[in-house]
């Protein structure tokens, strides 16, 4: 299990160059629906990152972060990208 | 006569707090959460638990199950989610689950499942799951199946056996075509085929009589919408398409239909009038027709981003609309004064930019206390009195265990929250008491109140706290409604005042 500043620490969107503590802090400040909050942190209409940003924008409005979901949900994206150039 | 496996099975639980104190023998246990222990292994002595129905093994490093598992003939639902196991545990083939999730593990094939004939729901997402095959027995009685995230690139050949299932996710794989063999879905409610590489769709998929579609972020160009005569949701954003036509028998009860981002040049009329969302943000739409006004119960548009620079008067017709983006295009005078026409509950070119939520400092103490009393008109209970809530407010901002928070526009407190700092003894520890939650009438939909909840349910899980609590005017039906779509549950109790 990683330490909360950690994941804190871990960057979750590449195209918008945030890390999760960046994305928690744009979330909390607006209360746009997921699909335009999510373009406030990614910058862009690509959906690479939204399976871990739609789980933080959930955990927001559920008013509780589960630290270890968001490094796992990063993590299994990272992992994916790796087996698919991998051409698996 | 003593049971030496039920001792040691006992102890072993006892070592992960996983057993209730009330708990006096095997026969007793009905349900075990052993998720989280960092657990490599689990115990022979697991066997004897025969009324065992649910058991999480979830978030461990567990990679296989003793075989002693399979006198679990109770057992209904099994969560063996996020560990190690490269293969399905040879156990469950003897069980007779109803549930399985094993989601976030590293499987490759889930050929066991075929003996597991009555399985309902099923979560093998984030696998590593690529060529499958009939996984199921033909008679399996499937209804949930979560198979996203992983590496399929063909589904056709494994729907055969999936005529029960309802709710099937098959998000973020790598299918390139929904094949014939969707046919075979007959009692199909809900399909996610979402962040795939879909180019093709067989002609038999709009014969389904599927409720809701998720078909975002593929590489579909050319679409011909018909029939699909059961839709009522359908999503196909982030595609870019060169032509999307809807015929006039596409989906006569569609509700919400979302086209976001996928280079339309045309505003597309779906036929039902049942439609209350409706989605073209970031395309390259110039108009709107006049005809939008038929959807009387659209609630929601969405046509942010596009290049429209005029609005038709009659979208002023539509009465139930209460949010409505339209910035990022070049509108003329007249389309903003539609806008102010239609004068929607949340409209973006009405939001202001830079409001934020911060914690009070000393001097927002009086423009504070002067926002309760915007509070206190609409509460009966209590009586305007500016230097009482002053002094409320600078006893409250002195004292151990408070927070306040409060939202300011161009320097100017808009909008407060305050939150004190109980012990329940109900919870054995400390609640959170929040009160004199209020906004301006002027920053009212705006997300105001929701971004200062938000942050100060965030600022209960930094303390720890194990609830958070408030009070609400009986008579304010907009505070209360806003509190329950928040997760907020009525209780039964009432308060009492005595002035002392």
């Amino acid at each position: 299990m990683r330490e909360t500043q950690e994941v804190l620490e871990m960057q979750i969107c590449e195209c918008g160059e945030k890390n999760v503590a960046q994305a928690i802090e744009i979330f909390q400040n607006t209360s746009l629906p997921f699909k335009k909050a999510k373009k406030l942190v990614t910058g862009c209409n690509k959906s690479c990152c939204r399976v871990a940003l739609m789980k933080l924008y959930d955990m927001k409005d559920f008013g509780r972060y589960d630290y270890d979901e968001i490094a796992y949900a990063i993590e299994q994206r990272l992992e994916r990208l790796k087996r698919l150039s991998e051409g698996e | 006569m003593y049971d030496y496996e039920w001792d040691r099975l006992r102890t072993w639980l006892e070592q992960y707090i996983a057993l209730d104190k009330s708990i006096t023998s095997a026969q007793d246990i009905t349900r075990l959460d052993l998720s989280a222990k960092s657990l490599k292994e689990i115990p022979k002595s697991i066997g004897i638990l025969s009324k065992l129905l649910v058991l999480n093994l979830s978030n461990n490093k567990l990679s296989s199950l003793p075989e002693s598992m399979k006198n679990l003939t109770s057992l209904k639902n099994l969560d063996i989610r996020r560990n190690n196991f490269n293969v399905l545990p040879e156990c469950i083939t003897h069980l007779n689950i109803g549930s399985l999730n094993a989601s976030g593990n590293k499987l490759e094939n889930i050929h066991l499942l075929q003996s597991c004939k009555e399985l309902k729901v099923l979560d093998v997402s984030a696998n590593a799951l690529g060529k499958l095959d009939n996984f199921m027995h033909p008679d399996n009685e499937l209804r949930t199946l979560n198979l996203s995230s992983n590496l399929i690139k063909d589904m056709s050949a494994f729907l055969l056996h999936l005529h029960h299932v309802e709710r099937l996710n098959l998000s973020n794989n790598l299918l390139v075509k929904i094949p014939e063999e969707i046919s075979y879905l007959q009692f199909i409610e809900e399909i996610d085929f979402s962040s795939n590489q879909i180019e093709k769709i067989d002609d038999a998929f709009f014969d389904l009589e599927v409720e809701i579609v998720n078909l975002s972020d593929n590489n579909l160009k050319e679409l011909h919408l018909h029939s699909l005569v059961s839709l009522e949701e359908l999503t196909l954003d982030e595609n870019d398409f060169t032509q999307l036509s809807i015929e006039e028998n596409f989906a006569p009860y569609l509700k919400e239909f979302s086209c976001d981002s996928c280079s339309l040049r045309e505003f597309l009329l779906p036929q039902s009038k049942s439609l209350e969302l409706l989605c073209y943000s970031s395309n390259s739409i110039t108009t709107i027709p006049q005809v939008i006004s038929r959807y009387e119960k659209l609630a929601y548009l969405d046509i942010e981003a596009n290049s429209i620079e005029d609005l038709p008067d009659t979208l002023a017709n539509l009465v139930y609309l209460q949010t409505f983006y339209v910035q990022g295009n070049p509108l003329c005078e007249h389309a903003k004064k539609v806008v102010e026409v239609l004068s929607p509950n949340i409209c973006d070119l009405n939001m202001k930019s830079g409001i934020t939520i911060e914690l009070a400092k000393v001097k927002d103490l009086s423009q504070m206390a002067k926002l309760l009393g915007v509070l206190f008109t609409i509460e009966k209970d209590f009586t305007i009195d500016f230097e009482k809530q002053l002094a409320g407010i600078e006893a409250l901002y002195e004292q151990e265990g408070t927070d306040l928070l409060v939202a300011k526009y161009e320097n100017s407190v808009i909008g407060m929250i305050t939150m004190q700092r109980l012990i329940s003894s109900a919870e054995g520890g400390f609640v959170g008491q929040i009160e004199d939650l209020v906004v301006y009438e002027e920053y009212r939909q705006m997300g105001v109140g929701s971004r200062l909840i938000n942050k100060i349910r965030v600022i209960a899980q930094e303390h720890g706290y194990k609830r958070i609590q408030l009070a609400a005017d009986v008579d304010n039906s907009h505070a209360l409604a806003f509190y329950n779509r928040r997760g907020f549950n009525k209780t039964n109790l009432s308060i009492y005042h005595y002035i002392v």
